[in-house]
């Protein structure tokens, strides 16, 4: 990323601080985001998400996995067992612009895997639902029981793969955005599974080509981030606005109104209210965000379609 | 709902699309009369007159006794030389050329500045003028002392002197010339800036000053009046002496004191939004183009993010095409 002058430097701060940034946004305003699905025909669900010049692919593939056992995690909630059987693992690809060579890159990628991995899936132990400065899971994401297709034996593993194309800034929430539609736009195929096998075979399955499953994705929460520069925090940051940064906080929330996850990156800490504040923001935000990206998905799908 | 029309990537609806394409298409007949017999693809043979020994340029290819093009482009003629000049071409420096550029290095006496070219250009410590005004020698003093002058990053603005054996030298020898600040800089293609008289734009209703560079920056930013303000800093030294660059800290309400003003603010990002408009259409970048653009979304009261919106895009494509159609009338 090429490095900008003090005067620069200046002019950014200044558009931010008088809620003028420097192609005419507010502090609280997105670029426009469009969404194309399926762009990845051999994938189960793709999407391409292109925030101003940022443009980031996700896909999605499914798997059978017969050994259910060996994976299996069995989470008790409310006195029903869930077979938590998808295994998340959002690699990202490296992009071939000059800031990501090197080193760079792979630190970068492994960053925004975590994140996005902890967003929608979490970590282990999904119970309590605690406050901390990392991503974490609260169930809301995916309903895994769709995923099942034999309880304890055969079940379906989602790979999700993200790539970055360009970046101008704000990865993760284009990410994030491209996740939520590729996964809308995912479908599972049909599994008919011979009957009567004995418990220590492998039942004979059958996966359909034509039908499909679609997830049901309403749940799935988007992720904001809001970058603080000086004494006002901006959402959307292009890369000249993020080298300015001096802390981020990204929040992930849902269509209910819930937070998610919750991450904070950079260097300089900040007051208890400020995040609160922050929080409040991103919220407010995420609602239109939301609402913004099922509009835009919807109408990519039924131009796919078309 | 991507869908591309001449490479212009927006996300346009049905009838824009088709307002878009109308447009473009008049705009194209009006321009088709000029150069139909000398635009060549590859491959295409270039008439020539065989009796006249001629001098095979940049762009051809001789191919059995014929003169062929190998790049797509329009056929240039000069006596006997023929060359094919490409459309869409990287930069191309000629002495005379103001460009805005960027420091990457600060070597012995001199500083390596990045223009977009193929190679980074040099602008040498004797080719700009010492804060104090003063002609004379470069001592070893002023050389410690540049990044007082230009660091790293810095954007700065000059004019190509030639080329010597080590690279573009540069120069920054009068006062419009110098380093940038207060405003933003942009890039978009070099082949949409063309060479004209005057490169410095300053818009006086507006109070923003416009740099087209021709290596395609182009900076937009507050009107400063071209004052050696350097010399401010150097008045009080009487004995020569090596400066710390200025890093100062200053406090926060001090910096929010020195910000550009809302007014002046806004009209810097209306430009900025114009020349990006401009990009992404792919028209030429001339003073009265923007102008013609600040003020129509003036006019219809646009807000300055909006100005981005395909809807916007489409109308100065119409409005161009309008504006060249009645100018081809006049004549």
């Amino acid at each position: 990323m090429v490095g900008l002058s003090c005067g620069e430097n200046h002019f950014i701060q200044g558009g931010i601080a008088q809620d003028l940034r420097c192609d005419g946004r507010k502090r609280l305003a997105y670029r426009p985001i469009s969404v194309e699905t399926g762009v990845i025909p051999q994938a189960n669900g793709s999407a391409r998400v292109r925030m101003g010049a940022t443009d980031v692919i996700a896909s999605v593939k499914c798997r059978l996995n017969f050994e259910s056992q060996a994976c299996c995690n069995l989470i008790k909630e409310k006195s029903r067992y869930i077979l938590t059987a998808v295994q998340l693992q959002s690699q990202l690809l490296r992009s071939h612009s000059i800031g990501f060579r090197g080193r760079g890159g792979d630190e970068l990628a492994a960053e925004l895997s975590i994140a996005l991995q902890r967003c929608l899936l979490g970590g282990k132990s999904g119970t309590a639902v605690v406050l901390m400065l990392v991503f974490f899971f609260s169930g809301a994401g995916i309903n895994l029981s769709s995923l099942i297709v034999v309880e304890r034996k055969i079940c379906w593993d989602l790979y999700i793969d993200g790539l970055v194309v360009s970046s101008d800034g704000n990865l993760l929430d284009a990410l994030g955005a491209a996740i939520k539609a590729a996964l809308s736009n995912t479908g599972i195929p049909r599994v008919q599974v011979a009957a009567e096998t004995s418990n220590n075979e492998q039942p004979e399955v059958d996966v359909s080509d034509e039908e499909f499953l679609q997830f049901d994705t309403a749940g799935i929460p988007v992720i904001v981030t809001l970058t603080k520069v000086g004494r006002h925090y901006i959402v959307d940051a292009t890369s000249e606005e993020e080298s300015q940064l001096s802390s981020a906080v990204s929040i992930s929330a849902n269509r209910q109104g819930n937070i998610c996850g919750m991450t904070k990156r950079g260097g300089v800490g900040l007051d208890p209210s400020i995040i609160l504040d922050m929080i409040s923001a991103a919220k407010h935000v995420s609602d239109q965000v939301i609402n913004k990206l099922d509009s835009e998905i919807a109408s990519a799908e039924a131009e796919e379609e078309s | 709902m991507e869908k591309e029309i001449r490479g212009i990537q927006l996300p346009l609806s049905q009838t824009q699309k088709v307002r878009l394409k109308k447009a473009l298409e008049l705009l194209q007949s009006l321009s088709l009369k000029v150069n139909v017999d000398a635009s060549v693809v590859v491959a295409d043979t270039i008439t020539v007159d065989h009796e006249d020994g001629v001098l095979k340029g940049h762009g051809t290819a001789d191919l059995n006794g014929e003169v062929v093009a190998t790049i797509c482009g329009v056929v240039e003629r000069v006596n006997k030389l023929v060359y094919v000049r490409a459309l869409r071409s990287r930069y191309k420096p000629e002495v005379g050329d103001i460009v805005i550029g960027r420091v990457v290095e600060v070597a012995q006496k001199r500083w390596r500045l990045e223009i977009n070219y193929c190679q980074d250009a040099v602008l040498m410590l004797s080719s700009m003028n010492m804060p104090d005004g003063v002609q004379r020698r470069r001592t070893a003093v002023d050389e410690l002392n540049m990044r007082c002058i230009f660091e790293e990053n810095d954007v700065v603005c000059a004019e190509v002197r030639g080329f010597q054996h080590d690279g573009l030298h540069l120069q920054a020898r009068s006062r419009k010339y110098g380093k940038l600040t207060r405003g933003q800089l942009l890039t978009v293609s070099p082949y949409l800036v063309k060479r004209q008289k005057q490169h410095f734009h300053h818009l006086e209703e507006f109070g923003i000053d416009l740099i087209l560079g021709c290596n395609g920056f182009i900076w937009v930013g507050e009107h400063i009046e071209a004052t050696d303000d350097m010399v401010e800093d150097q008045v009080n030294q009487s004995d020569p002496q090596v400066l710390l660059p200025g890093k100062n800290s200053v406090s926060l309400e001090e910096q929010e004191k020195s910000y550009t003003t809302l007014e002046t603010r806004k009209y810097i990002c209306r430009a900025a939004n114009a020349i990006r408009v401009l990009s992404t259409l792919g028209f030429n970048i001339t003073l009265e183009i923007i102008k013609g653009i600040i003020d129509l979304s003036l006019s219809m009261n646009l807000d300055i993010h909006d100005m981005l919106g395909s809807e916007f895009c489409v109308l100065v494509a119409e409005k161009e095409a309008e504006r060249r159609s009645s100018n081809k009338k006049k004549r």
